[in-house]
């Protein structure tokens, strides 16, 4: 009873569609099946009404609202795909394209970009593009607030979603727009006269880019995406337990992208994120080592075990429980680390057990 | 009326059309655009455009490379987030540029109203729906000239014009603040940069976004779709979050020239101050003189501090030290020093902005005798805000409608007076002070007597027990619109009281000035001065603030400051005063506004004024700590979303 207080009725199309209070044009349409294209839009972010792709016509209002700013009212009679509409939707996708190259074949997310899918349904080429004797646009090469990330102005459509990421999801607004114009570009902040950035290097605006202006500075090689396999697998690097998908290619890690679901709901930080290259490094050791004469060497995982359990059985015999403690790892999992003081209370009998994060 | 209608060539605008290109129409448009002549002096208009169209009165005046600059101008503003406006602009000036420079095509004509309709409808905010109006009235009305221009290869020279980049806001803002720029730079969390928009024309930032009365906001255009944006608590978040470490951390030393000329200000008020600030930042030595012990003049002993906390004051009023000017303290006009000293003592411009110090009778019998328990109201607040002993009594009057009325009243009630009337002689909507106040105070338990006026004071042996008030009826309108309280008869009563605090009022203290310098005065008593450029009568004088205009508001005080500086610098490199560029602009943009029918096309995105965090009465009652708390990062962020950014530009071009 109490839902239906809240919810009315509005037209989209001339068809009649419920609403629920405070809900915007575009989820309505959404809940609907109507389709309207979006850029900028991004289910995580609050909308940004930038892109202009959601423009919709209603009735009364002189000029088009866009549809993910516009809260639904009652008796609202929207049309989302006019003549009018479409062609100002198509005209604006045009103006974005005069920036962004399109040179989807060189690009690392060719086949998995929202603007190529546009361009797509709007079918525009190269030839559209011609007729505009634009000048051409410099851009200020100011460095990226972080090493680990490279900003390509060109790519950047200044649809705002990684700016907004930063304040929304990590909370830090380490990055915004500055400059003028179509000149303008996506730049670290300097909030204040103290602090020199407050960016914590987490990728999350890398992540919520739709047209890959933000890459991966240290991404080994040429990615291409349908060549890619994504594993999913636990982050290792703290007990939080994120889901991240490793992203494989020719049997080597090339990337990491959060998987959906999971305690960190699509996020990461920048360890999870950026620090997988140790998986292919020709440092780690991939198997156990056994001193021997003063020199270490590399035997079975069998003959380890083995060793290790006959060590803890006469030390057990000899010195009682207590002299041995155990240590464990902060890289393993939760349940990793419940089950090591399990066997050290259990198994071994002692409650000499503790773990590297607390030291 | 039609010799009028003949200056104007051609004008466009709200969809009107004033066509005399082919003879004369008989149409009485665009009069106040008609009325205007010259820019400066011996300088004609011969174009202006604007947001919603544009005028010619020279038929020869290029309006194809006015057009293009318009552009340009409009491509430098916009802010780039939404895509039309920040590119469709881009495109559209550099197909104009290609045109005025002879390699125009057919088909860009078409491209150019394709640009106007995606602009003027796709894009986010108003300068992007006003950007192409004048580009595309120019295109409906100026379609053969355009051709001719195309298909013969005509090249248009650049030409330079005046242009003024505004919004109704910050021509509200005496100062002329660029608000939309600063709320800007909020919104995108640059506080730093907004704090610098701000104190490029403001070095008074906190103690304006605590008590300027804001103008701006009366005019924000939000208002007609909701509520206006809450302008003064942005600007103090902007000075909360950043001025310690602007104060601090920055080499604020303005270093000048060793033959740098030398003006004295006299009085440390916001006036002063400000011109103080904006004569070092234009290499003058500026030298303060000031009759009490502390920065800020009324701001500091006439707004107390549970509005205006006096370290505030005191930070802000140390930034002009830091950059290099001296406040000389406990040094008053013609009793330390006059005028002529000051010459004597190597100062070549004096600037005067001692304010309106004294406070004004209300002409009724048994004041004249001083009473005991009988205070002037800026005196009450002198001794409240500077801890002097004051006896404070159980039950008090307070005369007046306005802010100072407002502070004393709500000043007595945290000094522990048990019952604080508040007579006034109009209704509430009358009153001058904000609204704010005056409902602040009534929350505290200030009693309203509307309609009332004092007619006698009741005395017994020289102390004050009450006040004989008549009661007053609106009357015919006077000059101000507001209807005229007149008594009505035989409806005198009275109202007990042990004091009585008038605050109807205040004056100049001219007998400070002395005779000898030759400065004139007003009938209003106050000094006279040219109001725009601040000159008086004696040119190396210069007066401006309460002293001039009578009591007024801080942000005009201070933008008398900055008013000051101009005119000080030009007297001293050309000797003579004239207006501004800025001033000329103005002028010309008060002209358009006048015929501008002003219409809102956009729903409200939905979202509501934030509400400031303000402490409960019964907590803040008792003592002088302030009232309102700095809005929180977040709030920033959504109250800086609602402004609409409505920029204007206006490019005019003249003959020369």
């Amino acid at each position: 009873m109490k839902q239906e207080l809240h919810t009315f009725t509005l037209t989209i199309n001339g068809q009649t569609v419920d609403a629920a209070k405070g809900r915007t044009l575009l989820t309505v349409a959404r809940e609907n099946n109507i389709h309207i294209p979006t850029l900028c839009y991004h289910e995580k972010l609050r909308p940004l009404g930038s892109c202009r792709l959601c423009i919709v016509e209603v009735e009364g209002t002189p000029t088009p609202v866009s549809a993910c700013t516009t809260p639904a009212r009652p008796g609202m009679q929207v049309h989302t795909h006019t003549e009018f509409i479409e062609n100002l939707r198509r005209e604006t996708l045009k103006l974005i394209f005069l920036r962004h190259p399109l040179n989807c074949s060189a690009c690392e997310i060719n086949g998995y970009c929202q603007l190529q899918d546009l361009a797509h349904e709007y079918d525009i080429s190269h030839v559209d593009l011609h007729s505009c004797g634009m000048k051409d646009l410099h851009f200020n090469s100011e460095p990226y607030c972080t090493p680990l990330i490279t900003y390509h102005p060109r790519r950047c459509i200044l649809c705002g979603r990684c700016a907004q990421a930063c304040i929304e999801i990590t909370e830090v607004g380490a990055i915004n727009y500055k400059g003028r114009g179509a000149e303008a570009v996506i730049a670290p902040i300097k909030t204040s006269y103290t602090d020199p950035t407050k960016c914590v290097s987490c990728g999350e605006c890398m992540a919520a880019c739709p047209v890959h202006a933000l890459t991966e500075t240290m991404t080994p090689g040429k990615i291409k995406p349908w060549k890619t396999d994504r594993v999913r697998t636990t982050c290792t690097y703290c007990g939080c337990g994120c889901q991240i998908e490793l992203n494989v290619m020719d049997n080597s890690v090339i990337g990491v992208t959060p998987a959906d679901g999971g305690v960190n709901r699509g996020a990461l930080c920048g360890k999870g994120r950026f620090g997988y290259g140790f998986i292919n490094h020709t440092d780690r050791l991939t198997s156990p080592l056994i001193r021997t004469d003063g020199e270490l060497k590399e035997v079975s995982w069998d003959t380890a075990l083995d060793y290790i359990a006959d060590q803890l059985v006469h030390i057990l015999d000899t010195h009682g429980p207590d002299s041995i403690g155990g240590l464990s790892s902060a890289r393993c999992t939760n349940e990793e680390n419940y089950l090591f003081q399990k066997f050290m209370r259990s198994v071994i009998g002692t409650n000499n057990v503790d773990h590297c994060a607390r030291l | 009326m039609t010799s009028r209608s003949k200056k104007i060539v051609f004008g466009v605008w709200n969809n009107q059309v004033l066509d005399n290109r082919n003879g004369l129409e008989k149409k009485d448009l665009f009069s106040s655009i008609a009325d205007l002549h010259e820019f400066e002096p011996g300088n004609r208009i011969t174009a202006i455009m604007g947001w919603d169209g544009f005028f010619v009165f020279d038929p020869d005046a290029d309006v194809l490379d006015m057009v293009r600059s318009y552009m340009e101008v409009v491509q430098s503003e916009s802010c780039g987030k939404c895509v039309p406006c920040q590119m469709g602009t881009k495109v559209a000036a550099d197909i104009l540029c290609s045109i005025a420079d002879g390699n125009g095509r057919e088909d860009d004509i078409v491209k150019l109203k394709q640009l106007c309709t995606v602009v003027k409808n796709g894009s986010m905010c108003e300068l992007g729906h006003t950007s192409m109006n004048a580009l595309s009235n120019f295109l409906k009305y100026y379609r053969d000239d355009l051709y001719k221009t195309v298909t013969t290869g005509k090249r248009h020279p650049r030409k330079t014009y005046h242009t003024k980049v505004t919004a109704p806001c910050i021509e509200a803002c005496p100062e002329r603040l660029d608000i939309p720029r600063y709320i800007h730079d909020i919104k995108t969390g640059r506080y730093r940069d907004s704090l610098s928009v701000i104190q490029e024309k403001n070095p008074l930032a906190s103690v304006c976004g605590r008590v300027c009365v804001r103008f701006c906001e009366f005019s924000c255009r939000r208002g007609k779709l909701d509520d206006p944006v809450d302008i003064k608590h942005l600007k103090r978040f902007a000075s909360d979050m950043e001025m310690d470490a602007a104060v601090k951390q920055q080499d604020l030393k303005v270093h000048l020239a060793p033959d740098a000329k030398r003006v004295a200000i006299i009085g440390a008020g916001p006036a002063g101050i400000t011109a103080a600030y904006h004569l070092l930042l234009k290499g003058h030595h500026a030298d303060i003189f000031e009759m009490m012990d502390e920065p800020g003049g009324w701001a500091a002993f006439g707004i107390p501090d549970y509005r205006l906390p006096r370290e505030v004051l005191r930070s802000e009023a140390q930034l002009i030290q830091d950059m290099g000017a001296a406040i000389h303290y406990n040094q008053q006009l013609g009793r330390d020093f006059d005028l002529q000293t000051l010459r004597e003592r190597g100062y070549e411009a004096i600037f005067i902005a001692i304010g309106c110090r004294l406070g004004a009778p209300m002409r009724i019998e048994g004041e004249e005798d001083q009473p005991a328990g009988y205070y002037h109201g800026v005196d009450f607040l002198k001794c409240v805000n500077r801890n002097e002993p004051i006896e404070i009594g159980d039950k008090i009057i307070v005369v007046g409608g306005g802010n100072v009325a407002m502070d004393c009243a709500r000043s007595a009630l945290r000094m522990g007076a048990g019952e604080v009337h508040l007579v006034y002689r109009r209704t509430r909507n009358e009153m001058p002070a904000d609204y704010l106040e005056i409902n602040e105070a009534e929350e505290e338990g200030v009693q309203y007597h509307f309609l009332t006026n004092p007619s006698r004071l009741i005395i017994t042996d020289k102390v004050v027990t009450g006040v004989e008030c008549i009661t007053m009826e609106p009357g015919e309108p006077d000059e101000s619109g507001r209807r005229r309280p007149v008594p009505v008869q035989g409806s005198e009563h009275i109202i007990d009281c042990d004091m009585v605090v008038p605050a109807i009022g205040q004056k100049v203290d001219l007998s400070s000035i002395g005779t000898e310098s030759g400065l004139q005065t007003t009938q209003w008593d106050t000094i006279d001065a040219d109001h725009e450029t601040l000159q008086t009568g004696v040119d190396w004088i210069f007066a401006g603030g309460d002293c001039v205009t009578g009591p007024a508001t801080l942000i005009e005080a201070m933008s008398a400051g900055f008013r000051v500086s101009n005119s000080i610098d030009q007297y001293f490199k050309e000797g003579i005063v004239t207006l501004t560029e800025d001033e000329r602009m103005s002028f010309i943009l008060r002209a358009v506004n006048k015929i501008d029918t002003d219409t809102l096309d956009r729903l409200g995105s939905g979202i509501d004024r934030i509400t400031i965090p303000t402490r409960a009465v019964e907590e803040r009652i008792d003592d002088f700590e302030e009232v309102e708390a700095c809005i929180c990062p977040e709030d920033a962020l959504i109250e800086a979303d609602r402004c609409l950014r409505c920029y204007r530009i206006l490019t005019v071009a003249t003959e020369i």
